[in-house]
């Protein structure tokens, strides 16, 4: 019976996506279709307002006026439809419409909801008068401005976070590379076994992030962990090591930052492993017979040939890169969020989550999300000009 | 100075044997052209000489020395590769200078070679140029450039001119034929065109599924070809072959074909009884076949044959002959006024006909 249900309700729901999208499609045809007949705007105007304001009734959240807007908002779609579309690209328009809205739903109309609260106070104390008149007070750049002078946190400031931030990001990004560029060489070489290998590899890409995250925080385990049992049979072993200061280590609480790292350069080689050993595989091999002759050692190949050559694939790979590690939240929230987590390993998005979501301070965290949005925008234009000068070289 | 010697090599693929027991000397200042039909074994018996594909028995030889061990960068020889292989990254001179930048060498010298290298070749325009913005017969400079540059004692060609239109192909081997006179080095010629073949060297090798078929001046070759093989792959239009079986008749061997029969001169084969009841393959080029009134005037023996469809070419016509059963190719001197399924009189210049023997696919005639 559970089962049946769940299906049921999986199947209403589809369903109701359908119809949401041939309506869709059902007045936009309309639009596109009789733009040029005599009844277009009367039988627009007679239709449409009344069928979604009573559909809002239906509702129980209609409100007074709301006839007055839609009438006026069809007024508008109607004049434009006649005046400026008059019918061109119906069938390209009618075939990304479900596309576009859906983006409009799911990213637009968050964001644009993201930056009229980074306006406002909306937090602990005003959300109940939030739900009851639908107002919160306006506060300008109020909240811009505790961005950058206080804490998300209980301590570390803005400027602490984000130097963590970068070192983070650099840091990842830089080992994700290193480990990607020497498995990809490995493996671009004729070695049996390959595919084992490839697969072995890309198994803490394809594992779910949660998953593997726990899991290798449980090896980070003060006491049972397999990185602090192998420390300390090192330690047995060789007291020499030992005396230099080698033993189990105290990772989550004394190293959150350099743990959380660890975990995340484990998860995020293999992506790029992927990525370089396509760049590398698309180089044609006669390059390196040129070099041959030409007399290149194995090093002045890697440094002539293969870079340049895999560096249009590499820098997009490397761009998404950077963007994902700043914006991983998942690693470092897994690792140290839980109750009684520390704050030493927060970058600036597990601060944003945990300011949002632990301290409920929503309009603080948007306007500090929408500053963190610039950071990465910046960053990213950045990297694009980078590589479109790279590309010019070719 | 540079002489190159393959002794007994042997070149495997797993279970495939590409190259069997090639044996070819080649002397200094040499133009030699390996020839043969695609996937014969050329591109692996140069990439084998240049040290890129390793040798599964045998020998090489560069002046002397064994080179079967050597890193290609040793063994002072330069390739210029069938898809160029140019640096995309690098510019034109980048890449010409490539060898001697990796080496350190110093900067006055690097830039008289590159510089000497592009006034050969006409490059100086190009230098600061990508490769990707070069025409294929410019990029096909800029790699004999790059070739140029390392001063190398052999030049090895992986059919350089297949990737060019037949124009540009044309200019190209003018322009290869004039730089081997101007550096006078050792050059070793790859291309499956025997017309490149024949017109650019000094010594033509011909290769079949791995083996050397012949190895003689492009006359040679031409005159004179060792085996059925050559003398289909040599020559064009290809040669005429007419399948039959030799008699030993008082004093001169006789042909016998279903559609023809002929009596050979004992210039072309002396009669001896070993010919008696041999199969043997009769080679013609379509320029010793006569036709109408050449026939007339040059030969006895004749035969009547139908013109099937002619071919103006210019100054000389093509004229597809059927004898009997038997499919003939002539090439005379234009204009040949007959229609299309006319009978016209067909004979043979016995001084240029070849006779091979059918098992062994070898040259009987002298
Ligand atoms: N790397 C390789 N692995 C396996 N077989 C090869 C390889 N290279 C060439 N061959 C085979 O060797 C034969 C000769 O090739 P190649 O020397 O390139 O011929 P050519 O240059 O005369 O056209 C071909 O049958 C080809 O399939
Ligand atoms: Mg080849």
């Amino acid at each position: 019976m559970e089962l049946l249900r769940s299906v049921y309700e999986v199947a209403g729901f589809i369903l109701l996506i359908a119809l949401g999208v041939a309506a869709l499609e059902g007045y936009f045809y309309y639009h596109f279709k009789f733009h040029d007949r005599p009844w277009f705007f009367w039988a627009g105007l007679a239709v449409f307002p009344l069928l979604v304001w009573s559909g809002f009734v239906a509702g129980g959240i209609a409100k007074p006026g709301l006839f007055a807007w839609l009438f006026a908002i069809e007024a508008v779609v109607l004049a434009f439809f006649r005046y400026a579309v008059k019918g061109r690209h119906s069938l390209a328009y009618l075939l990304l419409l479900p596309a576009f809205v859906g983006l409009a739903l799911l990213l637009v109309y968050p964001f644009l909801f993201e930056v009229y609260l980074s306006f406002h106070d909306l937090k602990l104390t005003t959300i109940m008068m939030w739900k009851n008149t639908g107002k919160i007070p306006f506060v300008g750049l109020e909240q811009y401005v505790k961005v950058f002078t206080t804490s998300p946190l209980s301590e570390v400031t803005f400027w602490a976070l984000l130097g963590r931030t970068l070192l983070w990001t650099f840091s990842n990004v830089f080992f994700h590379v290193l480990g990607g560029f020497a498995l990809a060489l490995l493996l671009n070489n004729a070695i049996s076994l390959k595919g084992v290998y490839r697969t072995l590899l890309v198994i803490p890409w394809a594992m779910p992030q949660v998953v593997a995250v726990l899991a290798m925080r449980g090896e980070f385990h003060s006491q049972n962990g397999f990185v602090n049992i192998i420390l300390g049979r090192i330690a047995e072993a060789y007291p020499l090591l030992a005396g230099l200061g080698v033993g189990p280590v105290q990772w989550l609480s004394d190293y959150p930052l350099l743990t959380c790292t660890i975990i995340n350069v484990w998860l995020g080689i293999p992506f790029m492993m992927v990525v370089i050993l396509g760049g590398l595989q698309s180089i044609s091999t006669s390059y390196y017979d040129a070099a041959d002759i030409d007399g290149a050692s194995y090093f002045q190949k890697l440094r002539y040939i293969t870079l340049p050559l895999v560096k249009p694939v590499l820098m997009p790979a490397v761009t998404l890169g950077t963007v994902w590690t700043f914006n991983n939240i998942n690693v470092i929230y897994l690792v140290t969020g839980q109750a009684g987590g520390t704050e030493q390993a927060d970058i600036l998005v597990s601060a944003l989550y945990k300011a949002a979501f632990t301290y409920n301070r929503y309009s603080y965290s948007a306007a500090f999300a929408i500053v963190v949005f610039a950071l990465l925008f910046f960053i990213s234009v950045t990297y694009l000009h980078g590589f479109d000068a790279a590309k010019d070289e070719r | 100075m540079a002489t190159v010697k393959f002794s007994n090599i042997v070149k495997n693929f797993k279970d495939n044997q590409v190259l069997k027991r090639v044996d070819l000397e080649i002397k200094d200042h040499e133009f030699v052209v390996i020839v043969g039909p695609s996937g014969c074994g050329k591109t692996t018996l140069l990439r084998m000489l240049a040290g890129l594909e390793e040798i599964s028995s045998g020998e090489i030889h560069i002046d002397d020395t064994l080179v079967n061990h050597l890193h290609p960068s040793k063994r002072q020889i330069a390739m210029v590769f069938q898809d160029y292989a140019l640096y995309p990254h690098m510019t034109v001179e980048e890449n010409m200078s490539f060898s001697l930048r990796i080496k350190s060498a110093p900067r006055k010298e690097i830039q008289e070679r590159v510089a000497e290298a592009a006034s050969i070749l006409q490059l100086g325009k190009l230098l600061k140029r990508m490769p990707k913005q070069l025409s294929g017969g410019q990029r096909q400079r800029v790699a004999i450039g790059r070739a140029i540059v390392r001063q190398p004692k052999v030049f090895l060609f992986d059919e350089p001119l297949s990737n060019l239109d037949a124009k540009l192909r044309e200019e190209m081997r003018v322009e290869i034929a004039k730089l081997y006179q101007r550096l006078g080095a050792t050059i070793i010629y790859v291309t499956h065109d025997q017309v490149e073949a024949m017109t650019l060297a000094g010594r033509i090798v011909i290769m079949n599924q791995g083996v050397i078929q012949q190895v003689g001046t492009p006359i040679e070759v031409y005159r004179k070809p060792d085996n059925l093989f050559v003398a289909g792959f040599i020559g064009s239009p290809t040669m005429n072959f007419i399948e039959g079986t030799l008699r030993v008749e008082k004093g001169h061997v006789r042909f016998v074909s279903p559609s023809l029969s002929l009596d050979l001169p004992a210039s072309l084969l002396p009669a001896e009884g070993a010919h008696e009841g041999r199969e043997a393959v009769i080679g013609v080029r379509p320029d010793d076949v006569y036709a109408g009134r050449e026939a007339g005037k040059n030969c006895s023996q004749k035969v009547d044959a139908v013109l099937e469809v002619s071919e103006l070419l210019g100054h000389r016509e093509n004229l597809y002959l059927k004898a009997g059963d038997l499919r003939l190719l002539a090439t005379v001197e234009a204009f040949f006024n007959q229609s299309p399924g006319s009978v016209v009189p067909v004979c043979f210049n016995f001084e240029n006909m070849h006779v091979f023997d059918k098992a062994s696919q070898k040259r009987l005639s002298a």
